[in-house]
């Protein structure tokens, strides 16, 4: 009995240590491993003091879910049960560790805990097997089998399982968790990082948030007027720190996107990823920012703060409360890295599909010949991206006192004012990158504003010190298959994505002046550049691991024949008296004492000289010969599993291992 | 596996077989003491309407068995010695002339008893032993176109001195098939010997033997065991055992189909004696030699290399697959 609870105990806890990896930190473990054993101590309690075991079930329950309600308060409390599931899902990947966010898992592991201990002293050891298997799948599920990224977590709970077979004795268990154990394997198997896990995030429609923030834009000038103001620190590798992302432009100014979710949900942004992705993790302590906006360097894939709301199209980040100063918070973000040589043949997508990134609400004419003509020497969509940027920046100054504004007027004032008129081939980064977005939209490169600032050396202890000063916006371009690349049209300091393509394209642009005087017509039309295939690159840490695979044929071995000996034990169990008998058998081979044929069952079973072993051996004899045979398997089953226990409890140790996937049985006549 | 030879019998009445068998037992036991596999072999034969030849050499206790078997029974037992000049009409009976009455009336002869011991039978001319034969598968004497019915039941029990053979006419095989069963006494086990031989030891006083049961009661018996469950398996087995025998190559003459037959009826009077209404495979390894074993027949080169039927019949035995009730 001890036996059977410590194995059932620490087979859930092997699966609630697996589904802790759907929150962050350890505390999730061992609130887990916390619950696990709190339930099984009630349900052991109870049983000593005799209490039924339904009302230890509904003491249990009611506390957890008035716990749950107590917790996480909700309008009733199964409203906090029912709602649990869904918030969990909406939350951060993975989910911080706070208590109404663990309160589904617990539910689960309370549950779970719950029947395996109640079970245990019936002895039905298939339900601590299947209990685990549900928390690792629950696991698998919660992290789209980010859990157990190499199959340890699976293998490992295969092997308490295991054990189990070996320590306590009980054929039933064995082979029905060897098939729960290859129903979990062969979860894992699907949901491991694959090419496309299920996500069941996509079932639950994430919280959206609508926030009336306005564009940071404008700002830039204040900032720019006052250089030395403190906006925030950062502790991490010297990259640009990035805002906002603009996607939409009216015509008159950029706008923000307004709708938020929380970090955790899944909703792809409408243009994917790129194949190359770097990741960078940052510590970020606000000063004067005075914006909602928290600023990341890239896409946030995590974020210490569990209140963030991101727009899932730019990966903008906003803390709906807005920053006090001093607060502090780390996040990691992934951004495109593609390298040289990719973006020289890169595509763009097409015109439906970036549809957001192409408006140009009432384009006016000279904006759009200015941008025809600028890259009508350029044959891919890289080189249009590299004329355009030496296009804009040539002839032109940062001006910190220019007017602001990024309407057309603004910049065509910007591009093509006569000197000496206010604006005119002065701007600052607003007009800068608002014109080469615009001429980028104009001939079909799919372009966005980005506002952020310049990455900054850090100083003493690491930690960087971004003034209002180091205030940017760039433009960034996306290629198909690549992301979203940057361009720098105020500096042209080349030191981004694709900087020595970029300079091989200006010294091929070179010849031709990149001053677009003369309107030329276009040679012949360029071919189609090919598209990589983003995916060929991304399968080859889709890949399983090799060990997966040594470690999955054996345990797909072992689990088939463990379903057919767990089929022929049934077959024989409906068999009632023979099939006991031809159980007896069964156990006699494998341990290795196989009878002579033409002995009668009576002689076998008195030469074995256990207990029961007769009795088996009468009551077949009499089910298989006599006439109108009564129904006997009740009495000889017991009989027959007690000579089994007796048999199998005299072989040496490593028979008794593979006693139960023993082959040899299933073809034994 | 459930097809049913015959209507099948009652538990309850095997149970009171079971009981019945072992007072007979038991009351024979009292006078042959230590040899209850052999007394119970005896009884097979009885309730089975069969005969039995005890082999063995003198003073073992043949004639003590036989009756004693007669005296637990309450039934007629008679004996008669074989020896060369015993004529058939000594066995069978002979019809007689009275001259008050004027009229030929027939005598019976000693085979007209409930068991009669058939001592020495080898020692008789052929004739004679054909005439005890004859009646043994009969079950009639028929003297002057008239039918003579023996008593009912009918168990001889022929002894054979298997040496000494000098001046002995050897049973035919066709004969030796007519015995239900073969078997021999033996020395009884030291404990035992040591109690026969103990001053006042009821050991061989067969007066003493209480009489248990009638013979209509083992007749009853005898017709409602014939229908005794026999499992299609168990039937097969028994014919796979005699198809083994008659393939062997020590054996002239395997098993003929009468000694299946009965082989079969053993089976079923000794299933009911362990309290079973149906007959296991156990049964017919346990009957097989002293059912089997007389009607084997050795070829020379067996014969010569010291081989025995009983060792044939063994090997025959290992060699067949068992029915498995799995």
């Amino acid at each position: 009995m001890t036996v059977r609870v410590g194995w059932s105990a620490a087979v859930l806890v092997a699966g609630a240590v697996q589904l802790a990896a759907g929150w962050a930190g350890a505390l999730a473990v061992l609130v887990f491993v916390a619950a696990v054993a709190v339930t099984y101590a009630i349900v052991l309690g109870a049983g000593v003091l005799r209490v039924p075991a339904g009302i230890t079930v509904l003491v249990v329950l009611t506390v957890s879910v008035v716990g749950a309600h107590y917790v996480a308060p909700a309008a009733g409390p199964l409203d906090a049960v029912l709602d649990s599931v869904p918030r969990l899902l909406t939350a951060p990947r993975p989910a911080p560790a706070t208590p109404e966010l663990l309160v589904p898992g617990v539910l689960l592991v309370v549950a779970v805990a719950l029947v395996s201990a109640l079970t245990v002293a019936a002895r039905a050891l298939v339900v601590p097997a299947a209990g685990g298997a549900v928390l690792y799948v629950a696991a698998a599920l919660l992290t789209a089998g980010q859990a157990d990224p190499h199959g340890f977590g699976a293998l490992a709970l295969l092997a308490v399982i295991a054990v189990g077979w070996v320590v306590v004795d009980r054929p039933a268990a064995l082979s029905a968790a060897l098939v729960v154990g290859l129903a979990a394997f062969a979860v894992v198997a699907t949901l491991l990082p694959a090419r496309a896990p299920f996500e069941p995030r996509t079932l639950v429609t994430p919280p959206v948030t609508d926030l009336p923030v306005a564009s940071p834009l404008p700002q830039l000038a204040s900032w720019a007027a006052r250089g030395d103001t403190e906006l925030f620190r950062v502790r991490g590798p010297a990259t640009p720190t990035r805002l906002v992302a603009l996607a939409d432009y009216t015509g008159a100014t950029w706008r923000a996107s307004s709708l938020y979710s929380p970090l955790g949900t899944v909703a792809p942004p409408r243009l994917p990823d790129g194949a190359r992705r770097t990741e960078t993790q940052v510590e970020v302590t606000i000063g004067d920012l005075a914006v909602p906006w928290l600023p990341t360097t890239g896409r946030p894939a995590t974020t210490s703060v569990s209140a963030a709301v991101v727009d899932p199209d730019s990966g903008s980040m906003v803390l709906p409360s807005w920053p006090r100063k001093g607060f502090t918070y780390t996040v990691s973000s992934t951004v495109d890295a593609p390298e040289d040589a990719d973006l020289l043949a890169a595509g763009v997508p097409d015109a439906a599909a970036a549809r957001r990134y192409l408006a140009l609400p009432g384009l006016p004419y000279s904006l759009a010949e200015y941008a025809r003509r600028t890259v009508a020497d350029a044959r891919t969509p890289f080189e249009k991206a590299v004329a355009i940027e030496e296009v804009v920046r040539a002839g032109r100054t940062p001006e910190a006192d220019a007017p602001v504004g990024s309407s057309y007027a603004r910049l065509e004032t910007f591009l093509f004012g006569a000197p000496g008129s206010p604006g005119a081939g002065e701007g600052t980064a607003e007009q800068f990158a608002s014109a080469y977005a615009v001429l980028a939209r104009a001939v079909g490169l799919p372009t966005r504003l980005v506002v952020g600032f310049r990455p900054v050396p850090p100083g003493a202890g690491g930690v960087a010190v971004v003034r209002a000063s180091d205030a940017t916006a760039w433009p960034e371009v996306y290629f198909a298959g690549w992301g979203w690349v940057p361009f720098d049209p105020v500096s042209g300091t080349d030191d981004g994505p694709g900087s020595a393509s970029r300079r091989a394209v200006i010294n091929r642009l070179a010849t031709p002046t990149p001053t677009p005087s003369t309107p030329d017509t276009t040679g012949p039309p360029l071919p189609a550049p090919p598209t990589p295939e983003p995916a060929a690159a991304a399968a080859g840490s889709a890949a399983r691991p090799w060990y997966l695979l040594v470690a999955g044929v054996p345990v797909l071995v072992v689990a088939v024949l463990g379903m057919l000996r767990a089929g022929r034990r049934l077959r024989l169990r409906r068999a009632g008296a023979t099939g006991a008998w031809a159980y007896v058998l069964d156990s006699l081979l494998l341990a290795g004492r196989s009878p002579a044929r033409h002995r009668p069952a009576p002689e076998i079973a008195a030469d074995l000289a256990i207990p029961g072993a007769v009795g088996v051996a009468a009551l077949a004899d009499r089910a298989a010969f006599a006439p109108s045979p009564v129904p006997s398997g009740g009495t000889a089953w017991p009989l027959a599993r007690q000579v089994r226990a007796e048999l199998r409890r005299r072989v040496p140790w490593y028979r008794r291992v593979f006693w139960a996937v023993d082959p040899r049985v299933l073809w034994r006549r | 596996m459930t097809a049913v030879t015959g209507q099948g019998v009652g538990e309850h009445e095997i149970t009171a077989f079971q009981v019945l068998h072992t007072q007979v037992g038991d009351a024979v036991e009292t006078a042959v003491r230590g040899k209850r596999d052999v007394i119970d072999l005896v009884l097979v034969a009885l309730f089975a309407g069969g005969h039995v030849l005890l082999e063995d050499v003198p003073g073992t206790g043949k004639t003590t068995l036989a009756r004693a078997v007669a005296g637990a029974l309450g039934g007629l037992s008679r004996r008669v010695q074989f020896t060369p000049d015993l004529l058939p009409s000594d066995v069978t009976g002979t019809s007689v002339y009275d001259p008050r009455t004027g009229q030929v009336s027939f005598r019976p002869g000693p085979v007209f008893a409930n068991v009669v011991l058939a001592d020495e039978i080898n020692r008789a001319a052929a004739k004679t032993q054909s005439a005890l034969l004859e009646v043994m598968e009969e079950r009639t004497v028929t003297v002057d176109g008239v039918a003579n019915a023996v008593p009912e039941p009918f168990l001889v029990v022929a002894t054979q001195n298997p040496i000494d053979l000098d001046g002995t006419y050897r049973l035919p095989e066709a004969q030796l098939d007519r015995f239900m069963v073969r078997t021999s006494i033996g020395y009884p086990e030291p404990a035992h010997e040591l109690d026969v031989l103990r001053p006042g030891s009821t050991a061989g006083r067969v007066a003493q033997v209480p009489t248990v049961t009638s013979p209509q009661a083992v007749t009853g018996y005898g017709r409602l065991l014939a229908g005794l469950h026999v499992a299609e398996p168990i039937l097969g087995y028994i014919g796979e055992l005699g198809t083994a025998t008659r393939a062997d190559p020590a054996l002239r003459l395997g098993a003929s189909t009468r000694g299946l037959r009965a082989m079969v009826r053993c089976a079923q009077v000794y299933a009911a004696a362990q309290g079973r209404h149906f007959v296991v495979p156990s049964d017919i390894q346990r009957l097989a030699a002293p059912v089997l074993a007389h009607r084997l027949v050795l070829t020379r080169e067996a014969l010569l290399a010291g081989t025995t039927t009983a060792d044939v019949l063994a090997a025959a035995v290992e060699r067949v697959p068992v029915p498995r009730p799995s």
